[in-house]
């Protein structure tokens, strides 16, 4: 499982594994089990509550289960079939997919740019306040946030509506507006979490060590040479981790969707959390669901790994 | 030399005012609706909408009169706080035994944490809807383990960076003088890694904070939090939602939120460095 090291990332490996050999040899039966014990209390609130779930969401997921209408029934891979072959449930995932991609690449783009620009503020008057506000639209709770751009974006006294027409355009109404819906939840999607990459930016310029900095001033080296050999090799780690993190949250958005359009006009901002919540709590079909579950955590899953390994690939190299 | 010591200042100041213009750009939407809390719903509603009007304390007198407000307030404050700390006390010994035991299961178990990101909250809550309902769990009880399960893996992976940038070297110093392993990580090495447990104090307490799915559908009258009640506000509203009133709550309960990174702000921005730097960011 070496590809997985990830925290490990930054430290350096040789004399730490030196020194934890030394100790190795040296800790007793006892400490291997003090070792062991210290693990105990977060290794039972995992397997109450994150190990039953998942093996009841994935036994769940092979049942025709209704709430409602009986006692479960077992039907094999059948779930599973359905969801393959519905159309339905492609569509929703593309439309998740293309959500995700589009609302990552802005929040990675505006993030990095406004994170170098950030970068050289030390000195800046009020700095801690600018930042204050900056930082601000990431801790909004999503269902906050929902709420407040669904009545700016109001088609008759909605904030946003009153510059399109102050421009001289037509008024929209954004959220129930089927060409505009998309655009209009990304905007706020983007909205949210640029500020996150824009912090996960300010740390990974924050962990290149100073004297590499000063060095490369020395050396007079340009722009792309700083960045491509002294800001990359340190601050890879935490920017790709920002980038690993919004990647994971922009596919199960559904909070700020939920309370901004309820997955509507008809379908089109369904997302797979927001589906999954309506296939569940709105028609109480718990089997479907649970497969849809299963089959979005062995995705996600899958691109995690192979996101941890090419980053130790880039690593060993 | 004058001169160009006053270019270079001109260009501070162009070069702070655009910082500040961006800043100011990301924190508009939330400044209009901190602005319509102290608006009447006329002025609200007003087009073209109104940026000089005569502020109102009537949705905050109306918020703070509506009885179900402030238990949802206290709701969210135990929850979000004490899960939080639970959290931390469980995961500080675990991240120091994988700092420091390197047992061969270390990466795979630090994966299979993370991986409880990965679903989505709305597979999640399915499962536990079922477990919750048959082991009678639905109440204080089983919503703040719920709460601290949520905040133990970003914990376990912070304060484990954090610990592995202490060197091993305190630790043998220590054991070598006679201190028990329990001393060595309370009194050597749990000073060390403040910045982190606050930076995972912050981060957890923001999330649980505003969590919402889990506690719509799990939570009882014991436990709904504000964005339970801002939600029902909306849901129960139909096409006339009091905006002055989901205004004036929403701005009440960014306070917090927004006190946190004011004071704790480079914690924020070291703690997601997961310790591999030590001074400021």
């Amino acid at each position: 499982m070496d590809t997985l090291n990830l925290a490990e990332f930054e430290a350096e490996p040789s004399p730490k594994g030196r020194a934890s050999a030394r100790a190795g040899t040296r800790d007793s039966t006892k400490s291997r089990l003090l070792g062991r014990a210290l693990l105990v209390p977060v290794l039972v609130f995992f397997a109450i509550l994150n190990v039953i779930p998942t093996f009841w969401m994935i036994g769940l997921g092979f049942y025709d289960y209704t709430l409602g209408r009986g006692d479960p029934k077992f039907v094999g891979l059948d779930n599973f079939v359905i969801i393959y072959e519905s159309a339905e449930q492609w569509a929703t995932f593309t439309r998740t997919l293309f959500f995700m991609v589009v609302a990552v690449a802005f929040e990675v783009g505006l993030g990095v740019v406004l994170g170098f620009l950030f970068w050289g503020s030390a000195k800046m008057p009020g700095r801690r306040l600018a930042l204050t506000l900056l930082f601000t639209p990431m801790v909004v709770a999503p269902v906050a946030s929902g709420l407040f751009w669904k009545l700016m974006y109001e088609p008759t006294f909605g904030v946003i509506n009153y510059v399109v027409d102050l421009f001289g355009g037509q008024k929209i109404d954004f959220l129930t507006d089927v060409d505009w819906v998309t655009p209009a939840v990304l905007a706020v999607d983007i909205w949210m979490w640029t500020p996150f990459m824009i912090l996960m930016t300010l740390a990974a310029l924050g962990s290149v060590p100073t004297a590499e900095l000063e060095a490369a001033d020395v050396d007079r080296l340009s722009f792309y040479q700083r960045v491509r050999h002294v800001i990359w090799p340190h601050g890879k780690f935490i920017l790709m981790l920002g980038i690993l993190l919004r990647t994971i949250d922009a596919f199960k958005t559904t909070d700020l969707v939920l309370t901004m359009t309820g997955g509507g006009p008809g379908n089109k901002t369904e997302f797979l959390g927001v589906a999954l919540y309506r296939q569940a709590f709105n028609s109480f079909d718990l089997g479907r669901s649970s497969a849809v579950a299963l089959v979005l955590l062995i995705i996600a899953i899958a691109l995690t790994s192979i996101y941890l390994y090419v980053l130790n690939l880039s690593r060993s190299r | 030399m004058v001169s160009t010591r006053q270019t270079t200042s001109g260009r501070r100041i162009g070069y702070y005012t655009a910082l500040w213009a961006v800043a100011l750009i990301f924190f508009l939407p939330v400044l209009w609706i901190m602005m319509a809390a102290f608006k009447s719903n006329d002025d609200i509603l007003s087009v073209p909408p109104k940026l000089a009007f005569s502020p109102t304390l009537d949705n905050v007198s109306r918020v703070l009169e509506e009885s179900s407000t402030i238990p949802y307030f206290i709701n969210s404050a135990w929850l979000a706080l004490g899960s939080v700390v639970v959290a931390i006390l469980v995961s500080l010994p675990a991240a120091y035994a994988f700092s420091r035991w390197k047992f061969p299961f270390t990466n795979f178990l630090m994966f299979l944490l993370l991986s409880t990101r990965m679903v989505p909250a709305t597979a999640a809550v399915v499962p536990m809807f079922q477990m919750f309902n048959a082991f009678g769990l639905r109440g204080r009880f089983g919503m703040f383990i719920l709460y601290t399960s949520f905040s133990i893996p970003f914990s376990v992976w912070i304060l484990k960076g954090f610990i592995d940038g202490v060197s091993e070297r305190f630790d043998e110093t220590a054991i070598v003088n006679g201190a028990g392993r329990v001393h060595v990580m309370l009194k050597v090495v749990l000073p060390q890694v403040k910045p982190g447990i606050i930076a995972a104090f912050i981060f957890n307490l923001i999330f649980a904070w505003n969590e919402y799915i889990f506690n719509f559908v799990l939570g009882d009258p014991n436990t709904q939090n504000i964005p339970f009640g801002m939600s029902v506000n909306l849901l129960s509203a139909g096409g006339n939602v009091d905006w002055g009133f989901v205004a004036a709550l929403s701005s009440m309960y960014l306070v917090l939120p927004m006190m946190m990174i004011f004071f704790f702000q480079r914690y924020l921005l070291v703690g997601m460095t997961f310790g591999t730097v030590r001074g400021d960011v």
